[in-house]
């Protein structure tokens, strides 16, 4: 086991933050690898193939999104964000400039593990190895076209298919409001947030058990949706 | 505009119909004469429509004891009237306030030209009716047409009576609906000879030539036209309200020239007629101003004033033009305006110009061009039914001094006699034309134009008279005296008007210059002035020198005028005053004396109009030993002021700005903070918790010793945080209380030292303490946080193993506190900010050693605020050991009040 720990290198300005990380993804089966500066992180995601990054957006030598665009330059695995609640605009950028997903501080290690898992899975294979996807009592398959609830064919239309698709094809990603419009309607309505939540509450009426509160097409908040299997 | 274009109301009138919503609509009943029945008319109608419900109240009904119309008002509603003093006699006005608090749907107020009793609010009835319709009170009233401004000339030629009370065209023309109560003349002089028309004593005399049938035809086609004119002005106006293209005056534009003699005010009305003629033409009126010959004297300038006032009230533009050749300047503004009409008087020009082709009214006339020019004969002089000679006979000087003038003129000419009596007599040969021209000279000099040319004048007579061969006659004998005494005339003659020309321009620059230097005394003092009450005192200090009387200044405090300052001395205005001055407030117009608002209150109000509005008013006490005020002068000045009292206020509002700014950027600066500072050690708290929580079994017991450590160490991070956030949030607030004991600042500097003694590490404290220390007055709560805080500080940015020192000593006025550490130091660029809030240096040395002392940025912030808060004073020094090492002083004053206090 100890062969294949995936190296995860955490950067961010806090030594607090490594402090406790360091532990936790150690204790979690990762090699936790530790940059301070943004300058240092590039230089360990170039020379150090590690398997996934943490970035914290607030670093005190340079922007933490001027550090994912130059990271994707070269850099093609999973990119994590920590990022404070109130900076909405900051994590929408960031998704859009390639990071895989983010958390909010102050944050539960657990749910930073979770995101971390589901990030390195997509990396692992195709997006999504598996064509069946279920949800509750949803099944999606994704090579048929055919979506069922309790066994019975559930009728979405072209669009409300292509919506759901997308998100099943995240994975578990985050994906915001700008990525899901311009691939289901195309970039001249990435900014018609409206389609979306018509959309989006079709979906649930017809395949969550609880529209109103949602348990597999869920909202983020300013960002965008996301879906999540059982 | 095509054809096609759909019709478009014209805009002036949408706003005219704009300003009357929410307004009470006027009725006038019109007539010919006393007589016809106006009043029984809008009783009888008035009544009707109480009948019908509509709330119908009498406000001041004249019935001079007519049976018949006192029947009418009986059972309506009907104001008392109100008692006004008057010279011992008791005068009962209508009660305008109370019309105003009971608010009836419909007033009825009879004689719309009456003229108030003095004291009232407003001079005149037409006033009142005006404050009653703005506020939205529906009045009817009754009017004879002889009453109207513009035909008050007319009337005098008709009927040989000057009717004193007046209306403005505009109080008629505004009226929403006219009725004309119109009878034949010959049923009226029926009804007169049968004792049914009341008139007043003084009209009696008159009645027999005003009741003539000629004038009363005359009268009767009068108030005819002017309602038939009304008719059609309404007309007009609806047709312009819904863009229907009527046949108004099409590019006529009338220019009506006056000047300063007595003229003035019959060429103004002159000019209202013709306007009406032309289908209400837009009219200006113009004056010309000379700069090289300004009015000689006040009277002339006076009566311009008047006339361009009557002009806005009749409702013409009103201009003055400058220029000394005057049909140049008018002529060049007519082609400017296309005027089409120019009015002018025909002045008794001086023959001399006449001669020279210099008369005005030629010159207008050749310089014309495409305009008709209209004269207007000097018939009926202003000065109503009075003595006119006066008025229109030159100048009005101050009688004694211009008999002095005159006087000393012939006395100088006498001592010239005197003189040359003499040299005649014992000289010999001397050329005694001299001596009277010195004589002239110097009345010229001394007492201006007239008297030099009464001296030159005497001067010729008895220089012929005793003199000239032969003597005791005014026969010259030799004919070369003949030539000397001509050429002695043409030098007196023009010695006298010259000097006497020079001694006025003279007298008129000085009274310039004087205006002058007091406005520039103003706007020195004013533009000096900083607050809104420096501002407000200075300008009624000069405006009280500029007025040579009291002047106060009064400024909306809490939404009520109150007065802000006052020169000389403290004044006290009487509640009619205080009235005046609201009025001038609310409306913007000048009340008081001279104005058509409360007369009778001692004081002019002016409002203080500056850039943005009013800034407030100015009263200066009308004093009828004070004639000489500039009107002019005050006025600029008064502009001044209130341009110098909005700077004020916006000086104040820029220090509120300035302090509102602060506390935003303090904001700013905490939600940035908290964003990152609480955030921090929060997620530090939950992330090692929950480490701790799901792989306890397999973390090893120094790690998670460590993670305990961090909990805790993080947990009094947020605590010293939010500690400072809450000092800070004091400062801030100004909630700060300190108490002042006195304390022993040792014991003091103990205290902050064990409490930050935990987080020394590997790091040394020393400190350097005297024997003895004198107690200093301060809040030692306070003083011991400041020095906690800065000590953190040292301890943050120093590394392992260095030492901070902590000193005190005293000087003569204070005692020092001085704390050094071996750290980096501080550029020197950052060393005048360190005290400022949030800001901090990259890198403290201990980070990530377990012993997180970055605080928010606020710990010497806050220190600053505490010490200076006790009166101390705090600041920094970089570097101190070579490279490294800062020192902070803490400098606490020894109290002056110590030797008192302890003895």
């Amino acid at each position: 086991m100890s062969d294949h720990r995936p190296q995860i290198l955490v950067i961010d300005d806090e030594p607090q933050i490594h402090r406790f990380l360091a532990p936790a993804l150690d204790a979690a089966g990762y090699e936790p690898l530790r940059a301070e500066t943004g300058q240092a992180g590039l230089a360990a995601i170039a020379s150090q193939a590690c398997d996934a990054v943490i970035l914290d957006l607030g670093l005190p030598d340079m922007d933490g999104k001027q550090v994912l665009t130059r990271a994707r330059a070269f850099y093609s695995g999973p990119i994590l964000i920590l990022s404070a609640r109130d900076m909405e605009m900051e994590k929408i950028k960031a998704l859009d400039l390639g990071a895989n997903d983010y958390v909010e501080k102050p944050f539960r290690v657990g749910e930073l593990l979770a995101r971390l898992r589901a990030a390195l899975r997509q990396r692992s294979g195709p997006v999504v190895a598996a064509t069946v996807v279920t949800a509750g009592s949803v099944e999606i398959d994704l090579v048929r076209r055919l979506v069922t609830r309790d066994g019975a064919p559930v009728r979405l239309s072209p669009r409300e298919y292509a919506l759901l698709a997308r998100l099943v094809e995240g994975g578990g990603r985050v994906l915001t409001h700008q990525q899901l419009l311009s691939a289901v309607w195309g970039p001249a309505h990435a900014d018609d947030i409206q389609y979306l939540r018509v959309f989006m509450g079709h979906l649930r009426q017809k395949l969550e058990a609880e529209p109103s509160s949602p348990r597999h097409l869920v909202t983020e908040s300013g960002v965008g949706y996301r879906f999540v299997a059982d | 505009m095509t054809a096609d274009d759909p019709p478009r109301p014209d805009p002036d009138a949408l706003l005219a119909e704009a300003t009357r919503q929410g307004r009470g609509r006027l009725k006038v009943y019109l007539g010919m004469a006393p007589g016809v029945g106006k009043t029984y008319q809008m009783l009888t109608t008035g009544r009707r429509l109480a009948a019908e419900g509509l709330d119908v109240v009498v406000g001041v009904v004249e019935t001079h004891g007519r049976k018949d119309t006192e029947a009418l008002v009986e059972g309506v509603d009907v104001l008392p009237r109100r008692a006004v003093e008057y010279r011992g006699q008791s005068l009962m006005e209508f009660d305008l306030d109370a019309a105003l608090a009971r608010r009836p749907q419909l007033l009825l107020v009879d004689e719309y030209a009456h003229s108030n009793a003095p004291g009232s609010r407003h001079p005149k009835r037409w006033q009142d009716v005006e404050e009653l319709l703005s506020a939205g009170i529906d009045v009817w009233t009754t009017l004879n047409v002889q009453h109207l401004e513009s035909l008050v000339d007319v009337v005098w030629k008709i009927t040989g009576v000057r009717v004193k009370e007046t209306v403005p065209d505009s109080a008629l023309s505004d009226a929403d609906e006219i009725e004309l109560v119109d009878i034949t003349p010959q049923e009226l002089r029926v009804r007169l000879a049968a004792g049914k028309v009341y008139l007043p004593e003084t009209a009696r005399l008159a009645t027999d030539n005003f009741f003539k049938l000629e004038n009363l035809t005359a009268l009767r086609e009068i108030a005819l036209r002017r309602a038939a004119k009304t008719v059609d002005d309404q007309l007009v106006g609806a047709m312009r309200r819904q863009g229907i293209d009527g046949p108004w005056a099409a590019g006529e534009r009338i220019l009506v020239l006056i000047a300063g003699d007595g003229m003035a005010n019959s060429l103004v009305r002159a000019g209202r007629r013709l306007a009406d003629l032309m289908m209400d033409a837009p009219w200006t009126v113009a004056h010309v101003e000379r700069p090289n010959s300004p009015h000689r004297d006040r009277s002339a300038g006076r009566r311009v004033a008047e006339a361009l006032k009557l002009a806005e009230q009749l409702g013409a533009a009103t201009v003055v033009l400058t220029g000394d050749d005057v049909p140049q300047a008018v002529i060049a503004f007519a082609r400017r305006n296309n005027v089409t009409q120019i009015v002018i008087g025909k002045t008794r020009d001086s023959r001399m110009r006449v001669v020279l082709g210099r008369s005005l009214a030629q010159a207008i006339l050749r310089a014309s061009g495409d305009a008709a020019v209209h004269f207007v004969s000097a018939g009926a002089p202003d000065g109503g039914a009075g003595p006119a000679g006066p008025a229109l006979s030159g100048p009005r000087r101050r009688p004694l001094r211009s008999a002095i003038g005159y006087l000393a003129a012939i006395g100088l000419v006498g001592i010239a006699n005197g003189i040359a009596w003499v040299l005649d007599r014992y000289g010999g040969g001397a050329d005694l034309a001299m001596i009277f021209l010195v004589s002239v000279l110097v009345s010229g000099l001394a007492f201006g134009l007239r008297p030099a040319l009464l001296a030159s004048a005497l001067a010729v007579v008895t220089y012929n008279f005793f003199f000239l061969e032969p003597r005791f006659s005014l026969q010259i004998g030799h004919a070369a005296d003949i030539f000397t005494f001509v050429v002695f005339v043409a030098v007196a003659a023009v010695t006298g008007w010259l000097t006497g020309r020079v001694r006025d321009q003279a007298l008129v620059s000085a009274n310039r210059a004087s205006a002058f230097s007091a406005l520039l005394a103003a706007s020195r003092r004013l533009s000096a002035a900083s607050t809104q009450d420096a501002a407000a005192q200075a300008l009624a200090e000069q405006a009280s020198a500029a007025a040579s009387s009291s002047a106060v200044v009064l400024l909306p405090r809490d939404g009520e005028l109150a007065a802000a300052a006052s020169a000389p001395g403290a004044v006290s205005l009487s509640l009619g005053a205080m009235a005046a001055a609201r009025w001038a407030w609310e409306r913007g117009e000048a009340a008081g004396t001279g104005t058509g608002t409360l007369p009778e209150v001692g004081w002019i109000f002016r409002p203080l109009v500056g850039l943005r509005g009013r800034a407030g008013v100015a009263g200066v006490e009308a004093d009828a030993g004070a004639a000489d005020v500039d009107e002019r002068l005050v006025a600029a000045m008064l502009d001044q002021g209130a341009v110098a009292l909005e700077r004020a206020e916006l000086a104040d509002a820029t220090v509120e700005n300035e302090a509102l700014r602060r506390s935003d950027r303090l904001r700013a600066a905490l939600f940035n903070s908290i964003s990152h500072d609480l955030r921090t050690p929060l997620s530090t708290v939950l992330g090692a918790a929950t480490t701790l929580i799901d792989y306890d079994a397999s973390l090893k017991p120094g790690v998670r010793l460590d993670l305990l450590v961090s909990i805790r160490e993080e947990a009094e991070r947020l605590n010293r945080y939010v500690g400072d956030l809450l000092d800070m949030t004091r400062l801030e607030g100004g909630a700060l209380k300190t108490r002042a004991e006195w304390t022993d600042v040792r014991d003091v500097l103990a205290a902050a030292m064990k409490r930050v003694e935990r987080r020394l590490g590997e790091r040394v404290m020393k400190r350097d303490f005297p024997g003895e220390l004198t107690l200093v007055q301060l809040d030692p709560s306070l003083l011991e946080q400041a020095v906690v805080n800065i000590l953190e500080n040292a301890v943050a940015y120093s590394p392992d193993g260095t030492q901070v020192e902590v000193a005190v000593y005293e000087d003569r006025s204070n005692v020092v506190i001085s704390i050094e550490d071996e750290g980096p130091g501080i550029p020197q660029a950052e060393i005048e900010r360190i005290f400022e809030k949030f800001r901090r240096l990259e890198e403290p040395t201990d980070r990530g050693r377990g012993n997180p002392s970055k605080g928010a940025g606020l710990g010497l912030s806050i220190a600053k605020g505490f010490i200076e808060a006790m009166g101390g004073r705090i600041a920094a020094a970089s570097p101190i050991h070579g490279a490294v090492g800062t020192r902070i002083l803490i400098s606490l004053p020894k109290a002056v009040a110590t030797h008192r206090l302890l003895l």
